[in-house]
């Protein structure tokens, strides 16, 4: 008899435990960041979430940058695309939607109005493809050039340069002034090279040619002005020295850091790095300057949002949705700021009281500028940009000529244009 | 009953043989039947759909300036591979071996045979900070001589990046191609030194007329396996250069087949490339198999 109870009793706890097992869902998120402080800000994120959902359970797996942008091509070819996941924006983003398995979320953000609106409106273009939204902003990020203030006041420079020649005079001011080389980059990171091309192409091409040239079927990269662009970059090039092609973004960030290069070009996203490796330390930053011939709006900034994207195939896609907007609420956006000290898309959560005064200000400039620029590895076929990326690297060390790269991107372009006429 | 016992003798061995036959053919043959029909078609890493281009891949593979830059590369890995690691290291184990040096020799031994065993990633990052342009070792220590003149951006100029890319891969390797030649000179019968030196041979005239054509097998056996392994060379030049870089100047085979295919996302012209690195080392083990046998006594 008891033998027989203690059956029942355990047949009953088994199906009650399926029933709850059945009821409580398992949702995938894939991220990029397997390194800290992001990476126990997202664990931190889910334990709260599943506190919250107790019938959602989380399953987080990241893997770091390059790797990421592999596994997630295979996943979103494959049946078992994870629920929430992070992109890149533009091509990144259109290559992961041309697959059809990154799901629109107009009808998610037309029903809460509040949350569609909590977004800095300018950072959605990025995931906008034919009127459809695919992805959410997350962080947002912008490139400038940083400078010492002590070395500029060394150098007697008084005011940021308001247009290239004067940066150009600056740099030269600075050299003088005991500085050398006075301006620094990684070059031997193709994707730092990649940034600056980006920039100099929008500022001094008209932004017609960029349209034409950037898109897949119809670019030539023939205009002269391409010619006139790679000769500034590498104007900005020669202040660089000679170690430049032999040391990686991070190496030249710590140089200025330690005082020891007083200009770079540095993302938004970096400023923390100065903010913490060096708090007495005197910067300052503005936007690449105009060129007084140059045809492109000078107020724009490079730089591009990152942000998540959900799975068209997913079994739980309420669970997912509840997910993605706990991820980017208001609250959980200014933990992020205050925890990883970047700035983020979402509307007042940078603030005075979980950031500094100058990430306040990239916010700002952000917000402001007309309109943002990708990456130019983003904005154009990969193809294009390693000729263009590996090239100028070559030019840099005196290997090629900017005739020689032109060339090589314009016989790339051509290969693209063929594929893209034949898809 | 005496056809069906013949027919079980003649099956075993099959069995035996067939997880092994198995394994071989869905590791190797396998997927390089399968690369050789993805080099005709253009397809990217993103959608599993493909197109025949016919040999448009290989077409252009013959016009590719990277490619000839990429030969070129693996050919001085090749020739400097063979001096360093082979010769060198054939003189090495002979003074190593030599009477005079044998209470040292341990020491050496295990201090040139370290490299081997650590991983080879450890070894790239450690030379980058070697080859550092401005707190480098190597540039400190010229500087300390009294050679700042010779001080340089070593993996930053195209000049000079492709053979500090090789000179790490020979302090890794000599070591190891240096332990095969120990074992084949103490593998020398001794008799033959003494009958020499009781001829009046000195060091050098024995290390030419004795232990050079006794360690012939070895010589041809280390010869491959370092022409061989510069053929398929990818680990120094994709961490110590970043990818070949500054442009291309210091890219190999390997790497640039890799950029190709997951960079680029070229799978079809990656796969193409791989046909090549294939037939070389084909032909190269092919002239090895054909070396052994008639190197044999």
């Amino acid at each position: 008899m008891k033998n027989r109870l203690r059956v029942v009793v355990c047949v009953l706890l088994a199906v009650a435990s399926i029933a709850g097992a059945q009821q409580k869902v398992t949702i995938k998120f894939f991220h990029r960041w397997p390194q800290e402080p992001r990476y126990s800000f997202f664990n931190q994120v889910v334990a709260d979430f599943e506190k919250k959902n107790p019938d959602i359970h989380v399953e987080m797996d990241s893997v770091i940058n390059d790797a990421y942008k592999e596994k997630i091509r295979v996943l979103i070819s494959s049946n078992n695309v994870p629920d929430v996941f992070v992109s890149w924006s533009d091509s990144f983003a259109y290559n992961l939607v041309k697959s059809g398995k990154v799901k629109p979320l107009n009808d998610m953000l037309a029903k809460d109005k509040a949350f569609a609106d909590s977004f800095i409106q300018s950072q959605m273009k990025a995931f906008t493809f034919d009127g459809k939204v695919y992805g959410l902003p997350q962080t947002i990020d912008g490139k400038v050039f940083v400078y010492n203030k002590d070395a500029f006041a060394k150098a007697g420079i008084t005011a940021e340069p308001k247009n290239y020649n004067e940066l150009i005079a600056d740099l030269q001011k600075l050299k003088n002034a005991g500085y050398n080389p006075p301006l620094t980059e990684g070059l031997m990171d193709a994707w730092a090279i990649s940034h600056y091309l980006g920039t100099i192409f929008q500022r001094y091409l008209p932004a017609e040619v960029l349209d034409k040239d950037y898109n897949e079927a119809t670019g030539e990269f023939t205009n002269p002005g391409y010619k006139v662009a790679l000769e500034r970059f590498q104007q900005l090039v020669n202040f660089m020295g000679p170690n430049a092609s032999s040391i990686n973004h991070t190496d030249a960030r710590n140089l200025f850091i330690a005082g020891k290069v007083p200009v770079i070009y540095l993302q938004l996203a970096e400023f923390a790095y100065i903010q913490q490796g060096n708090p007495k330390f005197k910067w300052g930053y503005f936007n690449f300057p105009a060129f007084t011939d140059g045809k492109g709006d000078p107020t724009t900034l490079t730089g591009a949002p990152e942000g998540f994207m959900l799975s068209n195939t997913s079994k739980n896609p309420e669970a997912a949705e509840r997910f993605i907007k706990f991820l980017l609420s208001k609250e959980n956006a200014a933990k992020f700021v205050k925890d990883v000290g970047a700035p983020v898309a979402i509307k007042g959560a940078v603030n005075a009281s979980n950031s500094y005064p100058e990430l306040i200000e990239a916010v700002d400039l952000i917000t402001k500028a007309s309109s943002t620029t990708p990456w130019f590895d983003n904005a154009v076929n990969i193809k294009i940009a390693d000729a263009f990326m590996r090239g100028m690297q070559a030019v840099a060390v005196n290997d090629k000529t900017i005739d020689d790269v032109l060339k090589d991107a314009q016989e790339a372009a051509k290969i693209v244009a063929a594929e893209a006429k034949k898809k | 009953m005496t056809l069906s016992k013949k027919t079980r003798y003649s099956i075993e061995p099959i069995l035996f043989m067939l997880p092994l036959l198995a394994m071989i053919g869905l590791f190797i043959y396998y997927p390089l039947v399968q690369n050789f029909i993805n080099s005709f078609f253009r397809f990217s890493a993103f959608s599993p759909q493909k197109e025949y281009v016919g040999f448009e891949n290989f077409f252009r593979l013959a016009h590719d300036k990277v490619i000839v830059t990429a030969l070129k590369n693996n050919f001085r890995y090749a020739v400097v591979s063979l001096l360093v690691q082979v010769c060198f290291g054939l003189v090495l184990a002979a003074i190593l071996e030599d009477q005079f040096f044998k209470k040292y020799s341990v020491v050496f031994r295990t201090t040139f045979f370290l490299p081997v065993l650590i991983s080879i990633t450890v070894i790239c990052l450690l030379f980058t900070f070697i080859y550092h342009p401005t707190n480098g070792l190597l540039n400190g220590f010229l500087s300390l001589i009294g050679l700042g003149s010779w001080q340089r951006p070593w993996l930053g100029s195209s000049k000079t990046a492709i053979w500090a890319t090789i000179a790490v891969s020979q302090w890794q390797s000599t070591g190891y191609i240096m332990m095969l030649f120990i074992v084949a000179i103490q593998k020398i019968p001794a008799e033959l030194y003494e009958a020499a030196e009781l001829d009046g041979a000195g060091k050098i005239r024995k290390f030419f007329t004795i232990t050079i054509p006794q360690v012939k097998e070895t010589f041809f056996v280390a010869s491959v396996i370092t022409v061989t392994g510069s053929v398929l060379v990818f680990n120094e030049p994709y961490i110590l250069t970043a990818g070949g870089g500054p442009g291309t100047s210091s890219i190999t085979l390997a790497v640039y087949m890799y950029q190709s295919g997951f960079f680029k996302d070229m799978m079809g012209y990656a796969s193409a490339i791989a046909i090549v690195i294939f037939i070389i080392s084909a032909i190269l083990a092919f002239i090895q198999i054909k070396a052994f046998g008639t190197g044999e006594d």
